[in-house]
């Protein structure tokens, strides 16, 4: 889906993933790496302003991901 | 370590008085056999039901099965840490009602249990079709927490399972099979010119009800360890697996791993079998790195040449499937990975979720996406209906009039990554 969205209508995708790994040999660009699979976009064990740090943090991430240019496969760590 | 499997061959299951087995036929008496599994005050229901090969019963849905066993030297009981004193196992003498499995049902997770058919085209595809079975049908209390029931599911199939066999332990055994080896340096110095191998045996570690135990250790949180082989053949591992049924491996996989065995018959002659690795499959990417570098670490110390790795499930496992192949190869160790392969109905898409050029040598367990067609049974034992929740089940599965249309992976252990089936996938 990641492709096609920015093959089709070139729109840059974020990929926010647990397993990096996977994420590369899908061929997903941009790959922000998520927290674990049952939660990739949060941390449930910090409570809940822990967590909202853990979720914002990784928004932040999307985006300065989403703004930059790219010419291969990045992982935005 | 010398390990003696004193096995009664069973060929046929019936109710009885008095549980006993004799002349190949297991007699259970079905109330004080219940009254064994109730003791737990946390199932408001439990009832027991017989399966045989080649009857007209569908089972429905399966969580766990276990070979009744029970020690018949050191402190008795089985499974250490459940239903025997916490010790080291895999030495001394263990009486097996071969033939013969408890099988667990219960709807836990509702959609990561699995099917038996003991007869027609679905039987073929699992083991327990040609087992006599003795099936554990229960209800947890209302509002019992998930965990709660899959603990005192688990924990009550291997209570009644020993609890069978501590009633049969006097029965003369059939045939004894013996397993025996020293330790690493003792049979290296006996074998220095033979090739040094490792197993890695891989295992849903993920917890939400996704575990294996290991001495009744949820080994999820825990490093990768050592065990001798005969230590995996005589109860060290238990699953507590809620997942997909067709590639878990049930309890009765573990003391059967066809890895370990074909590994130990080759021992002293083609081979020199170092051990088994009991490792994580994690939820989180570090995880993964850890475990299979320390898959790697433990192979180095030991001086393995060559390892199998076998994964549990599909999906994010196979990127630790991936890391361990490259992790051994890239230390000049040989890899022999065994999966099964999620290739869609049409056996089309790519079958592993990740891919590395490490992996250059791959067996194949099956498709766990092929589609089967299973007629309808004279006899349901269980929810039939569960199969619109299972994983390979959908809600049009089950017909009105009782036949299904399903994937592979709704039956138990039907592409079992141990390798303990028939089924693979041809060259093309």
């Amino acid at each position: 889906m990641t492709r096609e969205i920015e093959n089709a209508a070139g729109i840059p995708v974020v990929q926010i993933a647990t397993i990096v790994p996977i994420m590369l040999t899908v061929g997903a660009n941009r790959i922000v790496p998520g927290v674990a699979i049952p939660h990739p976009t949060g941390s449930p064990e910090l409570g809940k302003a822990g967590d909202k740090a853990t979720r914002r943090e990784l928004l932040l991430r999307a985006f300065k991901a989403m703004e930059t240019e790219i010419t291969y496969q990045t992982v935005f760590e | 370590m010398r390990l003696e499997l004193h096995k009664v061959k069973v060929r046929d299951v019936q109710w009885g008085e008095k549980t006993c087995v004799k002349d190949g036929v297991l007699y259970v008496n079905k109330q004080a056999a219940i009254n064994c599994v109730k003791e737990e005050e946390r199932f408001a229901k439990v009832d027991l039901e017989l399966a045989r090969p080649g009857e007209s019963t569908r089972i429905i849905p399966i969580k766990d099965a276990i070979e009744p066993r029970v020690k018949l030297t050191g402190k008795g009981g089985y499974y250490p840490g459940f239903s025997a004193p916490m010790g080291r196992c895999g030495d001394g003498k263990t009486f097996v009602l071969d033939g013969a499995a408890v099988l667990t049902c219960g709807p836990i997770v509702a959609f990561q249990e699995g099917f038996v058919d003991m007869s027609g085209p679905g039987a073929v595809y699992t083991p327990f079709s040609a087992t006599q079975n003795i099936i554990m049908v229960v209800e947890p209390i209302k509002d019992l927490d998930p965990h709660q029931y899959e603990l005192i599911l688990r924990e009550g199939g291997l209570k009644l399972a020993v609890w069978l066999a501590e009633q049969c332990k006097d029965a003369p055994a059939d045939v004894v099979e013996v397993f025996e080896k020293g330790t690493v340096p003792e049979e290296s110095a006996k074998y220095p010119q033979l090739p040094k191998v490792i197993y890695v045996c891989m295992n849903i570690t993920q917890g939400l009800l996704h575990d294996t135990y290991v001495y009744a250790a949820d080994i999820r949180p825990s490093l990768p360890t050592l065990l001798h082989p005969n230590e995996v053949l005589d109860g060290a591992m238990v699953s507590g697996n809620c997942v997909s049924a067709c590639d878990k491996n049930t309890t009765w996989h573990h003391v059967h791993n066809p890895i370990v065995a074909a590994l130990y018959a080759r021992h002293g002659k083609e081979l020199n079998f170092l051990g088994v690795i009991p490792t994580q499959e994690s939820t989180v990417m570090d995880g993964k790195l850890r475990a299979s570098q320390m898959n790697l670490s433990i192979a180095r110390e030991l001086g393995a040449e060559g390892v199998i790795v076998s994964e549990e499930g599909y999906g994010n496992p196979d990127t630790d499937l991936c890391l361990n192949a490259r992790n051994f190869e890239n230390a000049g160790i040989k890899s022999v990975v065994v999966s099964d392969e999620a290739a869609g109905t049409d056996g089309a898409s790519q079958s592993l979720a990740d891919a590395t050029p490490e992996m250059t040598a791959f067996i194949s367990t099956g498709n766990v996406n092929e589609m089967l067609e299973v007629p309808a049974m004279d006899k349901v034992i269980g929810w039939p209906e569960t199969i619109a929740h299972l994983s390979g089940g959908a809600a049009e599965s089950l017909r009105e009039d009782g036949s299904m249309f399903v994937e592979m992976q709704a039956i138990i252990a039907s592409t079992a990554e141990i390798g303990f089936n028939r089924v693979g996938c041809e060259w093309i």
